[in-house]
């Protein structure tokens, strides 16, 4: 009896080595890092039709379904699109992975992210020759990402609460620190919310120096700070249909028109809410081929692709933000009512990779969170 | 039962048990959690360690944790009562109403309480909130063991003139202590790691070493240094959870699996049970009222918009998935993760009666509550989402990483239960000449089968819900109903709220229906009526 048990549990303990050895093996077989195909293929070499090609993403990449099967048709290619999370989620990833990626192509990094990712080697070279058709001001001039799209984040404002009280809605940044303006700000944590970090980068961007300052009057003023935009908008806005008492949020230009498109029927005919265009900061998402691809070919396709003509009159009513492509024709809905923004702020993508953990930090220190 | 090795006629497998759930564990945790270790891997991380910041929220979230796990067992444990024990019109309802507000993604239980309780956040709203998406976790696990307790020894108490109070605090808590033990270092785990409602509902007061593992992650892409946290909050629930297996691990007297009981005969104790029940529902019906609410208004006053449009919603573009086809997802995700979840933690809560290494398998299964979601689901991707092994393509990929979140409750809803079953019987059974696996299952079967249902109800509510893990792993397809829910509450206009509302009480009523019809499955396992046939 005692043999046989013994005997057992030493096979049992055998069986298990045996899978931790092979697990470990399969897992722990390549490394980033250790063979990087730089340039697998060369770059004006056509993709191999019937391949496939993996689109890495994040959760709000939306086209229409006729784009995308116009792709396929065009080039032969079966694209799959995958989506990892929030864009911080899935650039994280990707960074893990470098050299080893889980796609071929990847959508969605901005610019305050952009710089860590390649520093990390996650992307190959590219340069589309579709580049000069693109909004030269949006061009990050590293030969490695490629603009797609862009936004700006503002402070939005429900009118009618307002016109109702009788006061004018705040026109700049400094005034809102204003004490007439007390107790209506809701922002988003920067360290939790891709929005609320534009926000924090736009104040450092107009205060350089006395960023801090401003948010201690912001703080005296009665600002209250949301977990995430939903919670903000949906949940403190008093337009956003949550019952909430902030009449100012944080959140996009173009939320206006959003808020026209996601109405009920039948729409109304101008939103109830509009934007404070002085203080944005200007958010450009970026796409690039991963580093180590299996279908670089098919990468630089979908780079072509996603800035076509085609594409790019595709992404406003989708993703509600701008095409990178001059001259891209606007649907009436954006015309109208997205705020067009003169002068947005903007930081150099290398002094937000580096100085961005010491900002939020002296941030929580200030906001005491 | 004895510290040493399990009765002398123990069934052969039983010393295998363990190899199952470990094998899952180095797969699916080990492997990933190494990955992301070894690419993160940087002596300037260690610097985290030694600040005052990471200790200090630490600190914070151990206290916010302790305080809502007192308030989970303090209501959940007058609710597993009634619930669990007694027969009556309406108890299966209650007993899945009270599963609910496990299920719901915590976004949305944030802006139904916040509507609710109109608004605010911070250490009071964080605490309450996760004592309210906690009871199930608590009448669950304690439900599961009181059903099966012997109610004459309490009886004999009263009789021999101690209170009622006395009774219960003398006799009855101590027989419910593994279960309450158990119950209670899942709760507090969970609310030391809680990320969506801290997130959501808190403030500086409310941090946890989960949020700020995130931040490192997706913010501030300092990964030796979320490494570092992720280190450091996995070896403090692991001490929490070894303590709780400790303090459940002697239980006071033998049980057998028993069935419902009819409701008390005095007219007092029969309203108090009716009007706790009573409480317990409208506790969960207060926050998904304001849902429904939600879900048929609009600015123009009543609506159905919101439900007609939920067909077709987003039709047309990559925005995939009708809401019917992410319920199907959902499904058949739950019953996948429902599955392999009870085998694994089956299998190790079986273990646990085996040897000294079935005993450490089984705590060790109970570890992935500890390992932050970031991790786990950038791991897997690492370690399975690509070339050598590339899962994507399977679709196992996210029923695993749910399954990793539910075999923890698997464990403590079993475990306990098997630890405190009668060895007697085996000893019994053995002597009339049953082969030893026949006369581990006369002894070990009934409550086994009990003790599954629950478990495998809570492992399908785990993976209706969870948003955390698998909303890392890139895949392809309808999303589940609570990635979609929260892509819904991702964009201004009207839509958002009415449709995600209207989404959120679809949910709540499959998790009702999946978890009455698995209730309503292990009635019939054990033979135990339902209040219809019995009444």
């Amino acid at each position: 009896m005692f043999n046989i048990s013994f005997a057992s549990r030493t096979s049992a303990i055998s069986a298990m080595l045996v899978i931790c050895a092979a697990l470990s093996a399969c897992a722990a077989s390549p490394q980033a890092g250790d063979a990087v195909p730089s340039s697998a293929s060369p770059a004006n070499e056509a993709p191999e039709p019937g391949s496939t090609v993996r689109l890495l993403t994040h959760d709000s990449f939306v086209l229409s379904e006729q784009t995308i099967a116009d792709f396929k048709a065009k080039t032969g290619l079966d694209l799959q699109v995958v989506t990892a999370g929030d864009a911080g989620s899935m650039v994280a990833g990707a960074i893990l992975a470098a050299g080893q990626p889980t796609a071929d192509v990847l959508f969605g990094v901005d610019n305050t992210l952009a710089a860590r990712a390649i520093d990390a080697a996650t992307f190959e070279p590219y340069r589309p020759a579709g580049l000069t058709d693109l909004n030269p001001a949006l061009l990050p001039g590293d030969g490695v990402l490629t603009p797609i799209d862009y936004g700006d984040v503002c402070v939005n404002v429900d009118d009618g609460w307002f016109t109702k009280a009788g006061i004018p809605a705040p026109s700049t940044l400094a005034d809102l620190t204003d004490p007439i303006y007390r107790d209506l700000l809701v922002v988003q944590d920067p360290a939790t919310s891709s929005p609320g970090l534009a926000f924090l980068l736009a104040t450092i961007s107009r205060y350089p120096d006395s960023w801090t300052d401003y948010w201690s009057a912001l703080l005296n003023n009665g600002v209250k700070v949301a977990g995430s935009w939903s919670d903000a908008y949906l949940g403190d806005f008093t337009a956003g249909g949550g019952g909430g008492d902030r009449p100012l949020v944080v959140s996009y230009a173009t939320s206006p028109p959003a808020e026209i498109v996601y109405a009920e029927d039948p729409k109304p005919t101008k939103p109830s809410t509009s934007v404070m265009t002085d203080g944005c900061y200007r958010q450009v998402e970026y796409a690039g081929v991963l580093a180590g691809a299996a279908n670089p070919a098919g990468a630089r396709a979908v780079i072509d692709w996603l800035i076509s003509p085609e594409v790019q009159q595709d992404i406003p009513l989708n993703m509600f933000v701008f095409p990178a492509r001059t001259g891209t024709a606007l649907p009436q809905v954006f015309t109208d009512f997205a705020a067009a923004v003169d002068k947005p702020l903007q930081l150099p993508a290398a002094d937000v990779a580096q100085q961005l953990p010491e900002w939020l930090d002296s941030w929580g220190t200030v906001m005491g969170r | 039962m004895g510290d040493g090795d399990g009765p002398l006629n123990e069934p052969r497998w039983l010393s295998w048990a363990w190899t199952i759930p470990a094998a899952f564990l180095l797969a699916f945790l080990a492997v990933p959690a190494a990955m992301v270790v070894r690419h993160a891997l940087d002596p300037a991380a260690l610097d985290s360690l030694g600040s005052l910041t990471t200790w200090r929220i630490a600190g914070l979230a151990a206290a916010q944790a302790a305080i809502s796990t007192v308030l989970a067992l303090a209501v959940g444990i007058p609710l597993a009562n009634v619930v669990s024990r007694y027969r009556y019109r309406g108890r299966a309802l209650a007993q899945a109403l009270l599963t609910v507000p496990f299920v719901l993604p915590t976004v949305v239980v944030a802006l139904a309480l916040k509507q609710l309780l109109g608004g605010g956040s911070g250490f009071v709203l964080v605490v309450l909130a996760h004592a309210f998406v906690n009871l199930a976790v608590v009448v669950r696990i304690v439900g599961s063991q009181w059903v099966q307790l012997d109610g004459r020894a309490e009886v004999v108490a009263r009789t021999l003139g101690a209170s009622s109070w006395t009774a219960f605090r003398t006799v009855t808590v101590p027989m419910l202590r593994p279960a309450i033990a158990s119950s209670a270092a899942v709760v507090f785990t969970f609310c030391f790691t809680s990320l969506g409602i801290v997130l959501l509902l808190g403030d500086a007061s409310t941090r946890t070493l989960e949020g700020q593992v995130l931040r490192r992650t997706s913010v501030l892409l300092d990964f030796p240094g979320a490494a570092a946290l992720a280190i450091v909050q996995l070896v403090i629930v692991a001490v929490v959870l070894v303590l709780g297996a400790r303090a459940g691990r002697a239980a006071q007297q033998p049980m057998h699996a028993r069935g419902l009981r009819p409701l008390p005969s005095r007219m007092l104790a029969r309203a108090t049970v009716r009007a706790t029940a009573l409480v317990a529902v409208l506790l969960v019906l207060a926050p998904l009222a304001a849902l429904v609410v939600a879900s048929v208004r609009s600015s123009n006053g009543w609506t159905a918009s919101w439900w007609t449009m939920l067909g077709s919603i987003d039709a047309g573009t990559t925005r995939v998935g009708s809401p019917l086809e992410a319920l199907r997802t959902s499904a058949s995700f739950a019953l996948i993760t429902a599955v392999i979840a009870s085998i694994i933690g089956g299998c190790a809560a079986i273990a646990v009666l085996g040897h000294r290494i079935g005993r450490v398998t089984a705590v060790l299964a109970i570890a992935p509550l500890g390992i932050s979601a970031a991790t786990i689901g950038l791991g897997t991707l690492l370690a399975y989402g690509r070339p050598p092994v590339d899962l994507r393509g399977s679709g196992l990929l996210v029923p695993m990483a749910h399954a990793l979140v539910a075999v923890p409750l698997v464990v403590a809803v079993a475990a306990p239960a098997l630890r405190s079953a009668d060895p007697r019987l085996t000893q019994v059974a053995a002597t009339l000449g049953a082969r030893p696996t026949r006369a581990f299952a006369t002894a070990y079967g009934p409550i086994l089968a009990v003790v599954m249902v629950a478990a495998a109800g809570l492992a399908a509510a785990v993976s209706l819900g969870e948003f955390g893990a698998a909303s890392f792993l890139a895949r392809e397809g309808s999303p589940t109903v609570p990635v979609q829910i929260v892509r819904l509450l991702g964009r201004p206009g009207e839509q958002s709220l009415g449709s995600a509302s209207a989404l959120a009480v679809v949910l709540t009523i499959a998790t009702l229906v999946l978890v009455l019809a698995v209730d309503a499955l292990g009635r019939r396992a054990q033979g135990i009526p339902s209040w219809r046939s019995a009444s």
